[in-house]
């Protein structure tokens, strides 16, 4: 699908830190913020290892009263979107004319499952607002309801795609003119020791081989990876057309040309080398773009075993094998609904810094002949940049980034 | 427990919901919508005097009551309720 959009702002919010100023600096500086996991409701006869956000910092314009009844991954999307409106400068448009598309579905699994064991056996007692933050499209109304969003806003869920997938869904309502300008949100994947565990059991995420050691467990790519290590994140873009930036007067980071979405026909979390390559090849086709042309790719790697390869062959196999490749993932752990937004917001500031970011623990490649970002930051100007993200349930992502020629 | 005592209760679980009251001295006439609470607001404070109170009123009943004072009578009869 060809798309020419554009992104005029971004917010950000990891483990490594809030914004993108601090995000880009931590991210350059290969600063991680693994550890045993300590937000209460995360473990339970457990040492699940992962990377938590410290205190949000809000704005005086995000009250006390929005802030009681909110779950983490409201606050969290509260404080993206904040800083991507201001960046974008949307208090200068009509709010008729702006959406909001959040990626992500049963991200607030974690406060759920507190509510629940909280009121077990009092269950006459149970906070009426349980009514509404149960849906994760509260978010959509906590968010609406802050910045004054008036046009549409709704979910989409495509497991660990969903935060790529909700960047296609808000190009395509720019597209379509159902708005002028449309925010994709990745939400923040707010795991319960529950979800933990399952993961763990279904051989997704890492085991506890580095338990004493948690900077070293989250190893995407390495020889030594056994599985994805969680990473609570969440990010915002903002996607219009040409002509609405230029109405404004912003700079775009970038141009979304294309993307693609292939199904594998499979409910299972196994990756598809025809799957990947079909959508690597379905957004090449679309961008126009030469896969020498490409320079830069952020691929989705989580760090498991079968995942990392797959991905690799199907990189090889669409002939990418000249672009600069790091893992955003080794860095921030994987956010699983917000893991593509993230990872296109860390593509669109390091195209804006000229500069790539390292990958952390990438001490033995599976394939050393791809072109690594290895253990330091290296100078690179990206031109043409593809972004990758794969979910359970068969779904393979592939969005083509152009930088800004202005 | 007296109605002094329960209009506090309520004062408390009301300035938890509706921050920004600290200052505000209540008084029975009060009406929680005059405070800025809206339904889902209002329906937050009974539950939260409820649950300190350990007793579950009926949702019904809870829309009788115009102001605090009323309201805590309401919970005074229940709690004392024969």
């Amino acid at each position: 699908m060809l798309s020419n959009t554009v992104i005029t702002g971004v917010g950000v919010i990891a483990a490594i830190g809030q914004g993108k100023a601090a995000f880009i600096t931590a991210l350059l500086d290969g600063k991680h913020a693994f550890r045993i996991m300590q937000r209460p409701g995360r473990q339970h006869q457990s040492s699940y290892i992962g990377a938590e956000i410290g205190e949000i910092t809000f704005s005086p314009n995000i009250t006390e009263r929005t802030l009681r009844t909110c779950s983490l991954s409201t606050k969290a999307a509260l404080a993206v979107l904040e800083e991507a409106w201001s960046e974008a400068r949307l208090s200068e448009v009509d709010p008729r004319r702006i959406g909001l598309i959040v990626g992500g579905s049963n991200v607030q699994q974690r406060e759920l499952a507190q509510i629940h064991e909280a009121y077990r056996e009092r269950s006459v007692f149970l906070r009426p607002t349980y009514a509404l933050s149960f849906m994760d499209s509260d978010l959509c109304g906590f968010c609406t309801a802050q910045f004054g969003i008036h046009g549409l806003a709704y979910t989409v869920g495509g497991a660990s795609a969903s935060g790529q997938l909700a960047i296609v869904q808000a190009a395509q309502a720019v597209l379509m003119k159902q708005v002028d300008i449309c925010i994709a949100l990745g939400a923040l994947m707010d795991l319960s020791h529950w979800e933990c565990r399952s993961l763990r059991a279904l051989g997704a995420m890492g085991t506890d081989r580095y338990g004493d050691q948690p900077a070293l467990a989250c190893r995407p790519f390495d020889r030594d990876h056994d599985g994805f290590i969680f990473g609570e994140c969440c990010g915002a873009v903002v996607v219009e057309s040409v002509e609405s930036s230029e109405r404004r007067g912003v700079t775009p980071y970038a141009t979304l040309r294309s993307w693609g979405i292939v199904m594998d026909g499979n409910r299972n979390p196994d990756p598809s080398f025809e799957g990947e390559t079909q959508a690597i090849q379905n957004a090449l086709d679309a961008s126009g773009l030469s896969p020498a042309q490409i320079d830069y790719v952020n691929p989705h790697g989580t760090g498991s075993i079968t995942g990392d390869e797959t991905e690799l062959k199907a990189l090889r196999a669409c002939g990418l094998t000249n672009a600069y490749l790091n893992t955003t993932k080794s860095v921030v752990g994987h956010g699983l609904s917000a893991a593509g937004t993230v990872e296109v917001i860390a593509t669109l500031v390091q195209m804006q810094r000229g500069r790539l970011h390292p990958s952390r623990n990438l001490e033995n490649p599976t394939d050393s002949t791809l072109n690594w970002v290895r253990d330091t930051s290296i100078d690179h100007q990206i031109e043409n940049a593809l972004t990758l993200s794969m979910g359970f349930g068969g779904i393979n992502t592939a969005l083509c980034w152009q930088r800004n020629q202005a | 427990m007296n109605k002094t005592k329960l209009l506090e209760l309520i004062a408390q679980r009301t300035r938890e919901v509706l921050p920004g009251l600290d200052a505000h001295e209540f008084v029975s006439s009060d009406r929680l919508t005059d405070l800025g609470a809206n339904s889902v607001d209002r329906a937050e404070i009974a539950m939260l005097v409820q649950e300190s109170l350990n007793i579950s009123i009926p949702r019904i009943e809870l829309f009788g009551p115009k102001n605090i004072g009323e309201l805590a009578d309401l919970f005074l009869q229940k709690l004392y309720a024969v």
